[in-house]
């Protein structure tokens, strides 16, 4: 007679050391490469929206471009840039490992799908970051806004980077549930270049579209971002109610994104739907 | 001996029936794909009206901004302006970014390599299939955004048939674009964020048709080779400048609209049919 030890499902398996480090830098390896292997349309796709933005700022200047205008909007840029760039990627990318079948391999590892979540986003920040800085980088060397640089402004930037990726992995997440997302991923991109405050400053708009703005990706955190790149510091921001609002927003949309993520995987695992239907 | 009879085919289909039942099995797929698409094109419809809205005070009122206020009065021409260049560049957005998503869905489920058995030419089983159902859909949400624009501000178009000429042209120059972007997806595959980007310039470059703001010369040259400008130029003739389409020249002259199709439509099936062979040639048509 022969025992089989069969492991309790969900029971805690013993993983080697470092396991989870080398599951999360493989997940985040695969979406560099694939970054790598595409740079050409990265490339370009930087070029072209850096001549997009100073297209929509001409129009707005009517037929200039007003420098004041542009320090407003260009953390608006950065944090599109971040948005729409992580959540093509990441919608078109877990689109392409449903249809080829290579999202369920992923899945037949024992890493937790938490873990190779983060991953994702890791190659997703980078993904989006590289196109953010150079943008923000070059108007602001070329156009040289008037900003006032403090370390405080870092709280800002952070937690617009974390509410973007918040939405990036939204995103993500309802492709594997709602069919030919890619198309909408288009128009809430939109949006947020609209409301985010590319365009302009979302204080300018009508009050109940500032209200209905704030709730956009970013679009609190550029309106933080801009109070302290002028110089204003975090306290402006606080007493404003702006900074404790960008706080419960990047919690709220962070944590949306996480459990859609999370629980659209199981009820995929659960239904099949990992591999084309 | 054995004496194998293979039947004779009862009856041949003509070749016409083959393939008009191709062309309408592509075009009913298409449909399908748009109405499994319901809830997201209802997403959409609100946003639209808003951007057309919000676009009109905002042009041209860069000092207004610096200075920290902006007065968000609806001026009914502007917004008549905006809504005769953003309707018609909405719809080829649309044409373009719902052809990659549906083609790169078949690559990537690997259905794409059936379109080889169609009796159809591969480029249009591409275009044809789609374009009905893109066409459909973008009238719904344009109709939306043109009723929800109009019951915030009165528009000031002159309604005519002759307006059909630009926008069947604008359908023919949405067909070659997209089949060029076809070609690029089926070769290189994650190119979303360049048809975005591409298609967003587009956009911003329509409205330099219009006497909106005054524009470099270097500006009118670029806008004049993209696909959307001498429609949306055409369509302002039509709609607003009650001009008539028979002015020969110009960037909304017919003879440009006209050249501007044939051309995009031409680069379409060139550019899909030779990025196609690359591919094909490479065995990566349905492969990542």
């Amino acid at each position: 007679m022969s025992a089989i030890t069969v492991l309790r499902p969900g029971a805690p398996a013993l993983a080697p050391r470092g396991f989870a480090w080398r599951a999360f830098g493989n997940e985040a390896g695969k979406g560099l490469r694939l970054m790598w292997r595409h740079r050409a349309v990265t490339i370009t796709s930087i070029v072209l929206n850096g001549f997009l933005y100073l297209m929509i700022q001409f129009f707005i200047g009517g037929g200039h471009l007003v420098l004041p205008v542009l320090a407003l909007t260009l953390p608006g840029l950065f944090a599109l840039a971040v948005a729409s760039t992580a959540a093509l990627q990441g919608s078109g990318g877990i689109a392409e490992e449903v249809n080829g079948g290579t999202l369920e391999q992923a899945h037949l590892s024992p890493a937790r799908p938490s873990l190779l979540v983060l991953g994702r986003l890791a190659a997703l920040a980078v993904e989006g970051l590289i196109p953010a800085t150079v943008l923000a980088v070059a108007f602001g060397l070329g156009y040289g806004p008037h900003w006032v640089i403090r370390p405080d402004a870092l709280v800002p930037l952070i937690l617009t980077i974390t509410d973007a990726l918040g939405y990036a992995l939204l995103m993500t997440a309802l492709t594997l549930r709602v069919a030919s997302i890619g198309a909408v991923v288009h128009v809430f991109n939109m949006t947020v270049m609209f409301f985010g405050g590319m365009f302009i400053p979302i204080i300018l708009f009508p009050h109940g579209l500032e209200i209905f703005a704030r709730f956009i990706p970013t679009a609190l955190g550029v309106e933080v971002l801009n109070t302290a790149l002028a110089g204003h510091g975090l306290g402006a921001a606080w007493a404003d109610g702006t900074l404790p609002w960008l706080l419960v927003h990047v919690v709220a949309l962070a944590g949306l994104g996480w459990i859609t993520y999370l629980c659209t995987v199981r009820r995929a695992r659960r239904e099949g739907g990992l591999s084309p239907r | 001996m054995t004496a194998l009879t293979i039947p004779a085919p009862r009856r041949t289909v003509p070749a016409m029936a083959r393939f008009l039942t191709a062309l309408g099995n592509e075009i009913r797929k298409g449909l399908l794909f748009a109405w499994s698409e319901r809830l997201q094109i209802a997403m959409e419809l609100p946003f639209f009206a808003l951007f057309i809205l919000l676009l009109g005070p905002m042009l041209g009122a860069g000092h207004q901004i610096a200075a920290g206020h902006l007065n968000w009065t609806l001026n009914s021409d502007r917004i008549s302006l905006i809504v005769v260049a953003l309707v018609p560049a909405m719809f080829f957005y649309f044409q373009a970014v719902k052809l990659f998503w549906r083609l790169l869905a078949e690559i990537q489920a690997g259905t794409i390599e059936q379109v080889y058995l169609s009796p159809l030419p591969s480029w249009l089983v591409a275009a044809a299939g789609r374009l009905a159902a893109a066409v459909i859909e973008t009238l719904i949400l344009m109709a939306v955004a043109y009723g929800v624009t109009s019951a915030f501000v009165t528009l000031h178009f002159h309604w005519t048939f002759a307006a059909l000429v630009p926008m069947t042209f604008l359908i023919i120059t949405g067909i070659g674009y997209s089949l060029i972007i076809a070609g690029m997806t089926l070769l290189w595959k994650r190119i979303q964020l360049l048809n975005d980007t591409l298609l967003m310039l587009v956009m911003v470059f329509a409205v330099t048709a219009l006497p909106l703001i005054t524009v470099p010369g270097w500006f009118t040259g670029i806008s004049r080779v993209l696909p959307v400008t001498a429609d949306v130029a055409s369509l302002y003739g039509v709609m607003l400048g009650r001009r008539g389409i028979t002015g020969l020249w110009g960037t909304g002259g017919l003879l440009w609209v006209a050249v501007t199709a044939a051309a995009y439509l031409a680069a379409g099936i060139i550019v899909f049919r030779v990025l196609e062979r690359i591919t094909r040639a490479r065995g990566t048509l349905g492969a990542y």
